[in-house]
Order: C-alpha cells, then structure tokens, then sequence
C-alpha cells in the first residue's frame, strides 16, 4: 500500500488532544468478556464479530506504528502492517458488523471505549478514502444538497403545505400553521429527512404538540436536517461542514432553542459531538424533542389523555439518545402519561439491544444481511412483550424497526413519540 | 544485597521507570476538553465508573461470566499481594511463621486461578483466535511469579535467587506488553466516568 495513503490513515494518532485514546488503544487485554453484549455476535456467532476483535485491529495497527514493542518485535505483540488485507477487514469488522451502540463499552470489564475506538478505525478508512460508497453518498448528498435525501426544496415546501392544511382541519382550527423560515421564534425545530420523504405523519404530530402547547417555533428550509452521517463515516471536515450549517442557521433565524427532532445518531452529532467538532460552546439551547415533550407534560402545557391509547405499547431505546446521550427517563415519564398500556422490553434503557440500523448500518446495503440477522434478536424481545405498538424516538430505528418486523412477521405498529402523544391529545 | 536482589532491584527500578513515563504522558495530555454543555457530572461519573460501575451486578462481562470474573479478580487480587511480597523481600522483610503461611495458602488459590484463565485462554477458540502471543507470555510470567512466591514462603530463603529472577522478568517484561494496563486500566475507567457522567448517564442510577 502507498506510503503516503499510510500517513493519511495514521494521523488519526498523531498530535492527541488529550489522553483518552492513548488510555483506550492501551487497555484492552484480550478477555473476550464483551462477546455476549454485542448483537452482531451474539445473531452470527462468528468470533470475529467480538468487540475485542474491532478493538484489536485498531490498536494493532497502532501498535505497529507507534510503540517500541510493536516496532522491534510485532510479532510478540501482534502488531499489524496497514495493508490491503487489513483495510479489507476494517471496512467487513468496523463498518459492517458494528453500530457503534456502546452496549459493548458500557460492559467491558476493563473500561475500554470501543465505540470510540471503533470510530477511529473509521476516521482511519476516511482519511485514506475508503469509506463504503453507499455511506459516502449519504453524506455527500448532505453536503452538496443541504439534506441527505436530496429533497428539493420545493418538494420540501408542498410536503409541509399539504400537512399544515391537514394540520387546520384536524384540529378545526384556521390558525394552526407549520411556520417556515420564521425569524426570531423561540424554538428552531429540525427534521429527520426519512420525515418528508416518507413518514410525513410524524411532521404533523409534533406540529400537533408544538400548537396545542403555544409554542413559539418555526422550521428552516434551508438547514432543517438534524442527521450528520459524517459522524459514522469518521470523516471529521465532513461532520464538522453539517454541524455548522445547522449552528448558522440557528444565527441566521435568532431562534433560541434548537429542538432536535426523533433521530438518535443526530441528536447525538449535534447535541454532544458537534461543539467539539467546531471547538466552542453554542449560544444557544440545544434539546432533543423527546425532552421538550416531557418538559410541555410536566408543566401541564399539553395534556395527553391515555385513555386515547388503549393498545400495549413498548419502547425502543435509541442507543445514541439513552445510552450515549443520557436520555433515559423522559420517554418513559411520557409513555406513562400518554398510554394506557405502556410494557418494557427486557432489557431496556442504557442496557437495551441496537435494533442493528445504527452507525451507518441502513444506509450500507452491502452489510443488509448481517443487518437484518442482527435485527432478529430485536423482534424477538419485541414479540416477548406481546405489545401491539412499538414506539421509538428515531427515524433511523422506525425504518429498521419497520423492516424487521416485517421479516419477522411480527404484527406491530411502530410510531414516534411525537406520534403517540399526538393520539393522546 | 546479594546480586539476585540487585538484579530485582534494578528490575523493579526500570519498571517503575517506565510505567511513570506512560502515566505522566496521560497526565500531560490530560482530560478531554469538552464544550458541549453538560447533562449531569463528570465527578459522579468517575466515581461510579471505579464502585458500582465495575460490580458484577452491573457489568454483563461479570454476571454471564461469573467464573471467570471471580478467577480474574482472585488472580488481581494474588498479584498485587505478591508484589508488596516482593518488595518486602528486598526490604529483608519478607514474612515467616503463620503469616508466611496463610500468605503461601492464599497466594497458591490466586495461582490457580491464574492457571485456569491461562488455559482458557488456550482451550477456548475465541479466545485463541483473539489472542497474541503477548497475552500468553503476561499470563504465564505473572502465574509463574505467583507460583514462585508460594515456593519462596513456603521453602524459605534457599528458594530466593530463582524467586528473583522470576521477580526480575516480570518486572522488566511489564511495560512492554499488555501488563501496562497497570496503568493504563484506572485511565480508561477514569475516562469512561468522565463520557458517562458528563452526558448524564452514569449519574442516574
């Protein structure tokens, strides 16, 4: 392999900022204990899907590179050359046989971050150019169109018109409105593109909640995206291009608050990952919706009626929103208050399973096999609950969700939760 | 000091030497700097990371593998006792009588244990397939001190060359391979409580 395509991926350990990769490429000592907490494992039975395994071939290569033992004597160590063969696993291990849920993390008896450092295999192949084609036209459609669908902005428009008009007559009320690039509104309100391009419902149901609550909000055409796929390819410059559109258009609008619609993985990019990509904090507010809806419930500003929804409910915990961003209660505070049935799976909150659409996981077809093998152990927790309704605060998870219940011939609803409480009130 | 103890010494020195070298690195580098608001605290994180965080009722790792979580956590337990052994030896203080044996009874357990996760290492094909010859190697030179310190206590100081050089191997062998997660073990839990507890999930249970 070129020389200077090595360089490329090894800048990844050039120049730490600080000490937490040295302290994860350095920990892990091989127990093989995280086996079991991951899907990819535990749904293929293949030993080279284990946590350690990915966590291996990353600090193996840094080994190589760069520690005396792994330069005097690889072999003693194993510490791998980046070569062909190596990218050719990283891209099958690291793209392809993992989501980047932390179950693993949260679990391994050590402490290593293998998220994370499954991460910076991928900021690795992103460095050399290699990330798989099908989520590297995901992000490029972010980049070059304003959202990952590619949805013109006329299209955009017509969606949201139709919705409003739907909106009004729902309600019997002229004034409802979905408000469009409305300067000075107290709360921004963003979208999931999978939103207007196929779940349109789920735009009228939060429009539902934001009127009945006398919100002060509006939508942008312009950067009304919340996804960041750059966040899995690994590409820093490419995460960093998504996440600051958002921050200027917030600027651009003087909104106060960024309310951060249904998505795991964007709330997670944007909320947590997107100041250090642009190195300040935001001057401004930035919630998921799941914790506004919670905050309009607890202060009494809608009033969910349970009554409205008498099917058995159960709840699919987003690993990027529970056990990656700390929002573990609310959507349970809300399901309570919102139905009348509402059953946990086992397990759930931050020990839940992936559904196995995460990290990048629906946009890359080439790994659907493994995708939707790993997606079985999710409708089979699923099917245990004997709920009727799934609800999930992520589009990304409606969509494989969606998939794997058909699969499984599993009869099930899936829904948001802006969904749900919307059929409350 | 006879020359056995000289050579742990300089051993212990060396050892010492580097595993500082890797710790003050992470010193230097310090913490992340993290300007995302926080949603709950980094103390609270870290302080849960290194108590109920690493209990086997809360650790998958443990709780599926509750054989071989207690064997590693023995066979910890047995290396740390027969470090400080160790250096009582070179202090010339090295215990005898009813200590000396209660310290040989417990010290050949947590060598047992150490036997036991070294064949598991071998006998169980993930495990083979995962692991370097680094990780056989640290096993094995850590058993061996272990083993070795029950044959010091128990068969006195005839027994103390072979028990230093054995000493002298695994401290010279330990920074250069997986054993540094000596160190390296508290930094990545230190930085686990930081992640966890910043983003409010450590801090709500």
């Amino acid at each position: 392999m070129d020389k200077a395509l090595i360089n490329k991926a090894l800048a990844v350990f050039e120049n730490p900022e600080d000490s937490k990769l040295i302290a994860h490429l350095n920990s892990c000592v091989h127990c093989g204990l995280c086996a079991e907490s991951c899907m990819f494992y535990l749904a293929t039975g293949d030993d080279r899907l284990i946590p350690a395994q990915k966590v291996e071939l990353v600090s193996s290569i840094y080994r190589r590179y760069k520690t005396l033992t792994g330069r005097v004597a690889p072999v003693l160590v194993h510490a791998r050359e980046l070569d062909d063969e190596t990218v050719a696993e990283m891209t099958d291990l690291l793209f392809g046989a993992c989501s980047m849920c932390g179950r693993c993390t949260m679990h391994c008896s050590i402490g290593v971050d293998i998220a994370y450092l499954v991460r910076t295999g991928r900021a690795m192949l992103a460095n050399m150019g290699m990330v798989p084609e099908s989520l590297q036209s995901t992000v490029n459609a972010a980049i070059q169109t304003g959202n990952n669908m590619g949805i013109p902005t006329d299209e955009l428009v017509d969606t949201l018109k139709w919705l409003e008009d739907d909106l009004r007559d729902e309600l019997g009320d002229p004034t409802a409105e979905i408000p469009l690039d409305a300067p000075g509104k107290s709360v921004l309100y963003t979208l999931n593109p999978r939103e207007p391009k196929f779940f349109p419902l789920s735009i009228s149901a939060m429009a539902k909640i934001f009127h009945l609550a006398g919100e002060s909000w509006t939508l942008s055409t312009r950067m009304y995206d919340v996804t960041n796929y750059a966040y899995f390819s690994g590409n820093l410059e490419e995460s960093r291009t998504i996440a600051r559109r958002l921050e200027e258009e917030m600027a651009h609008l003087e909104s106060g608050k960024c309310i951060l619609a249904e998505c795991g993985h964007g709330s997670r990019a944007f909320r947590w990952e997107a100041p250090n990509y642009l190195g300040h904090s935001f001057g401004f507010e930035v919630l998921t919706s799941v914790e506004l809806i919670d905050s309009y419930i607890k202060e009494g500003r809608i009033n969910p009626d349970a009554s409205k929804n008498q099917k058995k409910v159960t709840l699919h915990d987003p690993c990027n929103l529970v056990r990656n961003g700390g929002i573990i209660q609310q959507q349970r505070d809300i399901l309570k208050a919102a139905c009348a049935d509402f059953v946990e799976m086992n397990p759930h909150g931050t020990d839940n399973l992936c559904c196995g659409g995460g990290g990048g996981q629906l946009a890359m077809s080439e790994f659907n096999e493994r995708r939707m093998k790993v997606g079985k152990l999710k409708a089979d927790q699923i099917r245990a609950t004997g709920a009727e309704v799934v609800v999930t605060p992520c589009h990304n998870c409606v969509d494989q969700l969606s998939q794997i219940c058909i699969a499984n011939k599993l009869n099930v609803q899936i829904k948001t939760i802006a969904e749900i409480v919307a059929d409350s009130l | 000091m006879n020359w056995h103890e000289w050579l742990t010494t300089g051993a212990l020195a060396v050892c010492l030497g580097s595993l500082l070298y890797h710790l003050f690195r992470l010193v230097r580098l310090g913490k992340p700097h993290d300007y995302a608001s926080p949603a709950g605290s980094e103390t609270e994180g870290i302080r849960y990371s290194f108590t109920s965080g690493m209990s086997p009722a809360k650790k998958e790792s443990a709780y599926l593998h509750l054989p071989t979580y207690s064997a590693g956590l023995i066979y910890h337990t047995g290396t740390f006792i027969s470090l400080a052994l160790l250096i009582l030896s070179l202090l010339h203080a090295f215990p005898d009588g009813t200590l000396a044996l209660i310290s040989a009874v417990f010290v050949s357990l947590t060598s047992a244990a150490g036997l036991f996760i070294l064949i598991k290492r071998v006998a169980v094909r993930k495990l083979r397939i995962l692991s370097n010859p680094d990780d056989y190697l640290s096993n094995l030179l850590v058993t061996l001190f272990q083993i070795f310190t029950v044959i010091r206590l128990a068969g006195g100081e005839s027994f103390a060359p072979v028990y230093h050089i054995i000493s002298a191997l695994l401290l010279l062998y330990m920074p250069l391979g997986k054993l540094k997660h000596l160190v390296y073990f508290f930094a990545a839990r230190y930085q686990l409580g930081i992640f966890y507890g910043r983003r409010g999930v450590w801090t709500k249970h």
